[in-house]
């Protein structure tokens, strides 16, 4: 069993910087489907940090609620946005305002903002501060996602993203909120997800293109 | 179990009216169920005046503040089931623009937003918060045109990213609860917060930390300035009574839920920080909505800047703080909810007799609109703050409260703003009303359940106006007892 | 008796690399449904060339002559600063990263001044288009060696491959992480093949390291390409030493030998297959692009670094 403690502690202190990779790949991905594969390997690697704390502090509630995790977030949303993105069948590029070099400079240059706007609060949290830096540079990389991509899919990939490093926060600070409300935001997130999804269809449907950036007819 | 009914009814009464096949059996449907469901409310009501506090299990929770909400929902439910019967007749026929997918996802909303008032723990809160903004959404896209989708799409993107950063300030606030020392099971319970509250007092930077993300995640609900652009096209895109009910419900609904956590943080640390940040969102929206309001040229974009002016009415009389602001602030949220119902039953009347919304194509509704010129007279005279009319009061209140504390800068700078609104109210509805109406045909009769909800506004306008009945006032000093 | 592992790791490098170019076009072929030559055929194209006459262009200085032999000697001498066999190299020094990134300069740098100096105009397009690769790939390299350095703690290519050996084998850090990715991308950028420079293309506008050569012929045309596959087999070695050392004994013995030129084998190999695989999946870039390429690659190193401060 100490292989797997062991396993489990390396886990943990390298999980940081799988997710700053992964961040970094998402901002030069051209095409939606590698975005959604990019999503659903990130929260992989959430799955398995969740999982290496349950198995640490030997609590049960971990796994229920890294399978919850991984069964809504590594499978379910996933496989929702790829179905959108099969449907529209459209081009499957990522357009993007911005070239895929600006945008891994942008997010490159977020990560050490990230870790700056983090300090104060590692010391009195006394937390991993990697794990926390992550997080803050999920939401911000996410936050840039919905900002720089034109099409109305990769803004709902960059909200989930956004939504991915508020609970990367949460599970680093805090070793858990009570189950229920877990449940309940999880399942929020995929309700959240399909609506979307049907949102994006009735776009399609009712302005012949799915480019959010041509939404401009109700401003002032 | 009173709670659990309230909850129930419109749940299931929203699958049973989608299974109703023919339109008029939906109608009848909903107009019984809404009936069941306000006699509901009206049963919680009491049973809080009486025992004070209901408790259902761990996560159904309500108390005086909660009662104050639920007569606000009530009523204006009750005024929009009546005013959709004859708005139904205007809708164009698709797939999913009926009749009973309309009552189906109004009950919807009414089932979300009454999950949170009645929430007694802060994360089921946030997860109807959440809701509200799915359950709405597919309402704001009704119609289906380019407009309404685009709106649709723009409420739901910025409400919920709105909202994850209002999750983030609620985990944030759980994580200073923990960290005081509070047993982590109960620690997002509100009531056991608002009794732990005094020891949290060490966690400062983390509870300030909490409350500026709640404010901005809750504040875009409510439609605060920075936050707010995807509120005019909301309400003006959707159906008139669903923007009745987002203008006159939802609002409340999200200010509920910074109330909540507003108190907590004021036992916690004071209300220094937290106030002040909601007195200067509450100025910001204010000047910034009077100031567009003047270059609107859409009727329900004029009217959803004027709840984003009246909202930052309210978080300014919630900055003030103290007995008058806070009695101001509440008893605003009444009041505008009724006049922007009255207001916005007025719009759909118009349009569906000039068939836009523009108002300089709009001229001579005297004439061709009679009664409904009344109603928009009295509801824009209502909302700008005219004395015989309940607004009037609240915003009274609340600028004394300013004067009381020697904010005199923030008192000229809200007077200021409200003449800026009159101006350009006067300006709109004047324009509207003058002059000779465009050639039109026939006007459709007005229905007995149209002229009844309006009327029912302009009377409830005008008694808490004139002299604001002595249970009411109860009602109000329960809630804020609550907060205080 | 490490001074003679050291040369024979050297001689490895030298003679398998022909090889490995080889496997790399074997694998391309295949993966692309084609049968392509045999694995050896490199080995059969120097013999033919080092038996062919050497043509110079009439115009031609002395530079066009000697460059091919200032490269060869440049990459060889880059080829032995990096540990295969055990935890040293036949030349080592403090700050030998830096010899090893301008000794590489050097040879290019050659290359350069002779395919200007054989006086055809596909010379010179193919002599601006490797200058500019070079210098932007250079900052990367340098930086992600330094990342690396400031890590392990040490100036020198064999003290590292000496740390990461001590370390233990999860320990991934996003230091590593980063700096692979930048070396990974520098190295293809470097060994000029898909997507910056497309080593099997016929279209001379596509060029970049072929217009150079398209002067020479002979033995100095065989030592370009000789020195052209000593360098990809020399930055495969530099980013299994840097990266995955592991394999490589710490104390000499046949057993520890074996081991490790097995490993060796196996690394270098599974290399070679993604290599194959990365050249067949993804189209060549366009000259505009390329210095976006490297300028993610820039970004990743600077990265790099700021992480080695970070992270302490």
């Amino acid at each position: 069993m100490g292989l797997i403690s062991l396993a489990a502690a390396k886990t943990l202190a390298s999980s940081a910087a799988f997710l700053f990779i992964t961040v970094l790949l998402m901002a030069a991905a051209k095409r939606t489907a590698t975005c959604i594969a990019l999503f659903s390997a990130q929260c992989a690697i959430i799955t398995a940090q969740i999982l290496a704390t349950a198995y640490l502090h030997r609590s049960g509630e971990g796994y229920l609620v890294a399978v919850l995790v991984f069964a809504v977030k590594v499978v379910g949303i996933p496989y929702a946005l790829l179905r959108v993105v099969r449907g529209l069948k459209t081009a499957g590029e990522v357009d993007t305002s911005t070239t895929p070099a600006q945008s891994v400079y942008i997010t490159a240059a977020l990560i050490p903002l990230a870790f700056v706007v983090v300090k104060p609060y590692v010391r009195a949290l006394a937390v991993d501060g990697q794990l926390l830096a992550a997080a803050v540079a999920l939401v911000l990389s996410g936050a840039f996602l919905m900002v720089s991509r034109k099409k109305a899919l990769m803004q709902v990939i960059g909200l989930v993203v956004l939504e991915n490093g508020i609970f990367v926060a949460a599970i680093t600070t805090t070793s858990g909120m009570p189950l229920v409300i877990e449940i309940g935001i999880f399942f929020d997130l995929l309700i959240g997800v399909l609506l979307m999804g049907v949102f994006v269809f009735r776009i399609r449907d009712t302005f012949e293109h799915v480019d959010v950036s041509k939404l401009r007819r109700l401003r002032g | 179990m009173t709670l659990w009914f309230s909850l129930l009814i419109p749940l299931l009464g929203a699958f049973a009216v989608l299974a109703c096949r023919q339109p008029r059996a939906a109608v009848r449907a909903a107009l019984g169920i809404g009936a069941l469901e306000v006699l509901t409310l009206g049963r919680a009501v009491w049973a809080i005046r009486a025992e004070g506090v209901l408790q259902s299990g761990r996560y159904l929770r309500a108390d005086g503040l909660t009662a104050f909400f639920l007569i606000n929902i009530g009523l204006i439910f009750t005024l929009v089931l009546a005013y959709s019967v004859g708005y139904l007749r205007h809708i164009p026929h698709g797939r999913f623009s009926s009749a009973r997918w309309f009552f189906a996802l109004v009950f919807l909303l009414l089932f979300t937003m009454l999950g949170v008032y009645l929430s007694a723990n802060l994360g089921m809160m946030w997860i109807a918060v959440e809701t509200t903004t799915l359950a709405s959404a597919l309402l704001v896209g009704f119609y289906n045109t380019e407009g309404a989708v685009e709106a649709g799409w723009k409420y739901l993107i910025l409400c919920t990213v709105g909202i994850a950063f209002a999750l983030f300030g609620t985990i944030t606030l759980y994580l200073a609860a923990i960290r005081s020392g509070m047993p982590a099971d109960n620690a997002l319970d509100w009531a056991a917060l608002m009794n732990w509250a005094p020891q949290m007092s060490g966690a400062r930077e983390l509870l300030k930390l909490a409350f500026v993300f709640v404010a901005v995640g809750y504040g875009t609900k409510i439609g605060f300035v920075p936050m707010h652009s995807w509120l005019p096209d909301a309400h003006a895109e959707a159906p008139s009574p669903v923007s009745a009910l987002l203008s006159a419900v939802l609002l409340n609904c999200a200010l509920y839920a910074l109330l909540r956590i507003d108190a907590i943080t004021a036992r916690a640390i004071g209300s220094g920080f937290s106030h002040t940040l909601l007195l200067a969102l509450g100025t910001l929206s204010v000047v910034v909505a009077a100031f567009l309001m003047v270059v609107q040229n859409d009727l329900k974009r004029l009217l959803a800047y004027s709840s984003i002016e009246h909202m930052g009415i309210v978080a300014i009389g919630v900055g003030l703080g103290g007995s008058l602001g806070l009695y101001g602030a509440l008893l605003h949220t009444f009041n505008h909810s009724l006049a922007k119902t009255l207001l916005f039953f007025t719009a759909g009347h118009v349009r569906e007799r000039f068939g836009t919304l523009r108002m300089d194509q709009i001229r001579g509704m005297v004439r061709s609109l009679p009664w409904t010129s009344v109603a928009l007279i009295i509801g824009s005279l209502a909302v700008v703050g005219m004395p015989p009319f309940g607004l009037f009061v609240s915003e009274f209140v609340i600028l004394t409260a300013a004067f009381t504390q020697a904010h005199y800068v923030l008192a000229i700078l809200l007077l200021a703003a409200i003449s800026v609104v009159f101006g350009a109210m006067l300006q709109h509805f004047q324009g509207m009303l003058c002059g000779e109406p465009p050639p039109m045909g026939a006007r459709a009769k007005a229905l007995f359940t149209d002229v009844a909800a309006m009327t029912a506004c302009a009377a409830c306008l005008l008694v808490l106006g004139l002299r604001i009945p002595v249970v009411f006032t109860n009602l109000l000093h329960g809630a804020m007892a609550v907060l205080q | 008796m490490t001074y003679a592992l050291n040369v024979l790791q050297l001689m490895l490098l030298l003679a398998a690399a022909p090889l490995v170019r080889g496997v790399v076009a074997c694998l391309k072929a295949r993966i692309q449904n084609r049968r392509g030559a045999s694995v050896w055929r490199p080995y059969a194209e120097l013999r033919k060339l080092f038996a062919k006459e050497d043509l110079v262009p009439p115009t031609a200085s002395p530079v066009f002559r000697f460059s091919p032999v200032v490269l060869f000697a440049a990459t060889v001498a880059a080829a032995a600063f990096i540990p295969v066999l055990n935890g040293s190299a036949l030349l080592g020094a403090t700050g030998d990263f830096i010899m090893l990134a301008y000794l590489l300069a050097l040879g290019r740098f050659f290359l350069i001044l002779g395919a200007m100096d054989g006086g055809s105009s596909f010379g010179g397009m193919g002599a601006s288009r490797e200058a500019l690769v070079s210098t932007l790939a250079e900052a990367p390299l340098l930086l992600g060696l330094t990342a690396v350095a400031i890590t392990a703690r040490t100036a020198t290519i064999a003290g590292i491959v000496r740390w990461t050996l001590a370390q233990q084998v999860f320990h991934l850090s996003a230091v590593h992480a980063l700096a692979l990715a930048a070396l990974a991308l520098v190295a293809i950028a470097e060994t000029g093949r898909v997507p910056v420079d497309n080593p099997a293309t016929h279209l001379e506008l596509t060029m970049i390291h072929e217009a150079m050569v398209l002067e020479y012929s002979g033995p100095s045309l065989a030592l370009i390409e000789w020195a052209g596959a000593i360098k990809l087999s020399a930055m495969m070695a530099l980013l299994i030493a840097l990266f995955v050392p592991w394999g490589i004994p710490v104390s000499l013995s046949a057993v520890g030998l074996g081991i490790a030129l097995t490993t060796f084998v196996l690394k270098m190999a599974a290399l070679a297959v993604s290599l194959a695989v990365l050249e067949s999946s993804v189209a060549k870039l366009r000259m505009y692009l390329v210095p976006d390429f490297l300028g993610m690659a820039c970004v990743l190193s600077i990265l790099a670094v700021i992480f080695t401060a970070l992270m302490r």
